[in-house]
């Protein structure tokens, strides 16, 4: 197994009255409550916790959101800029451009394959399907979104590996008609490419297409239920089955010298699922595409279904199971939620060293194996020097015993 | 209108394209296009105004029980289809209403066959853009908080804005499907075509442009600007009626429509 470092670069210093007040901590909070002098500490903090990470035998993930507390990346690429750069042995997972927000893929493909050359190599692409708050601030159609991204991820692939001079490309919602990128990515035939969904319809195409599926705070079951689609949509495809490096899991996770210190200093990062996620309804549930309209009266709803005598209220629901929660969605589930419920859904991972180990042991088997750890390690007020902390602590007691757990191999079914 | 929950209204294939319509009252045909929310076969101003012509009145595609074709997603799929249906009705010259978005889809077809129309209504249209750059002329119903959207839509939002809770599950499914087509046709450029307003000079038939007085969602001064663009048109003010004058005040809406028409 190995393992990644992510912070979010969350902007925890707006005062509580201003958040209580806001319907939204994110696309429609004023940045006048963003000061530039704080975020740029931030950066170089973040940054700096990068490269501690690349010193002590770490991965790093580079994410994007946009427009909020939960996070100042909003701009990926630039952010990639500067880890090919400064680091010198780790690998890079953008996590990432959020391609169905950005009009030009190929603008994209350059910015990846230019990090790549820059890393000779390190960079490793993954694709996020973005939130409501995020369409709002980018002028994104969500009804469109998921067509989006998956052309999207067709033509910044093409771009990435096709070598005989230009290409056209005339789809459904992007038209690029002289294609040809300088430079092409140093890695062949492109750098490996990782999705981050839950949601079973999406997960099944990430199979059948082989990328990494890494699965953020979902907790055991809805982890299970997303490489179960993974693998069922592989074989009903005829594609051969493939082993634990094809799965990741993505944790708030936080190691101190003692099991209560790990736990008092890790419980910080729930600031991220119990502030920075506040978002109003036009973002969640009222998108429109958010909800699959058969299921809208289960979400639509903020009372009991009437039942006006005579009227069947029952009639036009729909059979089957609900749908899985988009991540918005499944976040805002959990907003409020406490250290030892987050540690019960292995949501949190947090102790000591030996703690630590047993719970991320114990969270792998139960949803059957993954060979790459995301460690969300800093959020809210968790401090910088707390954050460095427990990535040296991890590093040092933790990552050792989690290389020497083997890969499950691909089993045939 | 506020949403349609039955399924017992009629069927009507257009060329392929299977279409929900309500058909009401009699007289000389007239063609309603609505607005956010498909046709409610309830709904009074229908009678009313049912009194004065053969009323048909689809769900466009996507919304109420109307599918939506495959790669049918663009206003310019929806303007075809209506001339298509115009096809259907010739050699009737027909009566043209548009409600809100079903406003911008009728300026459209009046622009592109304004020969086969004898009246144009526009009722709280959409479809055009008037103020500057960093004016936006429609509120942004997706980015803004529902009940600030409720709000300004009527004039009296106790009295008239859908109250979900209160809705059968059948009644929501609709609304949701509505919501979705309406993002889907409208996010970009929101709600208006550029080109538009341009060649709104080609509508040659009469036209009445009708204004909620109290419409927040798009302003009565925007009424007057539509209606400037289009050549001998009249524009008229609803008293205390938002965005959807049919539901508000039906009475006053249809019979203002009525005059228009001679009738």
């Amino acid at each position: 197994m190995d393992a990644w470092f992510h912070n979010e670069n969350t902007y925890p210093f707006v005062p509580q009255g201003v958040l209580d007040r806001a319907d939204s901590v994110r696309a429609s909070l004023p940045n006048r409550y963003c000061d530039p002098k704080i975020a740029a500490d931030l950066f170089e903090e973040t940054l700096d916790e990068f490269l501690l990470c690349d010193d002590v035998g770490m991965n790093v993930v580079a994410i994007e959101h946009h427009a909020g507390i939960n996070s100042l990346f909003g701009a990926n690429p630039l952010i990639l800029g500067i880890l090919a750069r400064q680091t010198r042995k780790a690998r890079i997972l953008s996590l990432g451009t959020l391609i169905s927000l950005r009009p030009d893929p190929v603008r994209i493909a350059e910015e990846y394959a230019t990090a790549d050359v820059i890393s000779r190599g390190r960079l490793e692409i993954g694709f996020v399907k973005s939130g409501g708050s995020e369409m709002a601030s980018n002028n994104a159609n969500p009804v469109t979104n998921i067509a989006r991204y998956w052309e999207a991820i067709d033509l910044i692939k093409k771009a990435l590996t096709q070598q005989d001079g230009p290409f056209s490309w005339e789809g459904k919602h992007f038209t690029h008609r002289h294609v040809n990128i300088w430079p092409r990515p140093w890695q062949a035939p492109h750098p490996r490419m990782w999705a981050a969904t839950g949601d079973p319809e999406t997960a099944s195409e990430v199979g059948r297409r082989g990328m990494v599926n890494v699965l953020v705070l979902r907790g055991a079951e809805g982890t299970r239920r997303a490489w179960s689609a993974y693998r069922s949509a592989r074989a009903e495809a005829g594609l051969p089955p493939v082993g634990s490096d094809r799965f990741g899991y993505a944790a708030l996770l936080y190691v101190g010298d003692t099991h209560e210190e790990g736990v008092r200093i890790g419980e910080k990062l729930l600031w991220f699922l119990n502030t920075s996620l506040k978002s109003a309804p036009q973002y969640s549930k009222f998108l429109p595409g958010s909800v699959p309209p058969a299921f809208a009266p289960q979400v639509y709803r903020t009372a009991p279904t009437p039942a006006p005598a005579g009227v069947d209220n029952g009639s036009a629901r729909p059979k089957g199971d609900a749908p899985v929660p988009s991540a918005t969605q499944n976040v805002g589930t959990l907003i409020g939620i406490t250290a030892e419920q987050a540690m019960a859904r292995g949501i949190l991972f947090a102790g000591s060293p030996d703690t630590v180990y047993e719970q991320i042991m114990k969270f792998r088997a139960d949803v059957g194996g993954f060979d790459h750890l995301i460690m969300v390690g800093r959020s809210g007020f968790l401090t910088h020097a707390e954050a460095e902390k427990g990535i040296k602590l991890f590093a040092k007691e933790v990552l050792p015993r989690l290389q020497e757990v083997p890969s499950v191999a691909a089993l045939e079914s | 209108m506020t949403s349609a929950g039955t399924t017992t209204a009629e069927r009507l294939s257009v060329r392929g394209v299977d279409l929900e319509v309500v058909r009401r009252g009699s007289g000389p045909p007239l063609l309603l296009l609505h607005g956010p929310q498909n046709v409610d076969p309830n709904a009074p101003f229908l009678d009313l105004l049912g009194r004065h012509a053969s009323i048909l009145a689809p769900s466009h595609p996507g919304f109420g029980h109307s599918p939506r074709p495959p790669d049918f997603d663009t206003v310019y799929d929806l303007v075809h289809l209506y001339l298509d249906v115009l096809d259907g009705l010739a050699p009737a010259k027909v009566t043209l209403v548009g409600l809100s978005f079903g406003g911008w889809l009728a300026a459209e077809v009046a622009v592109a066959c304004a020969d086969r129309l004898d009246r144009l209504v526009l009722v709280d249209a959409l479809g055009i853009k008037v103020s500057d750059r960093e004016t936006p002329d429609i509120l942004d119903v997706f980015n803004t908080a529902p009940a600030e959207v409720q709000r300004r839509s009527w004039h009296d939002p106790a009295r008239c804005a859908p109250d979900v809770n209160a809705m059968t599950d059948e009644q929501i499914v609709v609304h949701a499907r509505n919501w979705e087509s309406l993002c889907l046709y409208g996010w970009h450029p929101y709600m208006y075509n550029p080109q538009l307003r341009r060649w709104l000079r080609r509508i040659a038939v009469p036209t009445l442009v009708l204004w909620g007085a109290s419409d927040d969602i798009v302003s009565p001064a925007y009424g007057r600007a539509y209606s400037d663009a289009i050549p001998g048109s009249r524009f008229a003010l609803i008293e205390q009626a938002g965005h959807y004058p049919e539901v508000e005040q039906p009475q006053a809406t249809a019979q203002r429509i009525a005059a228009f028409l001679g009738r």
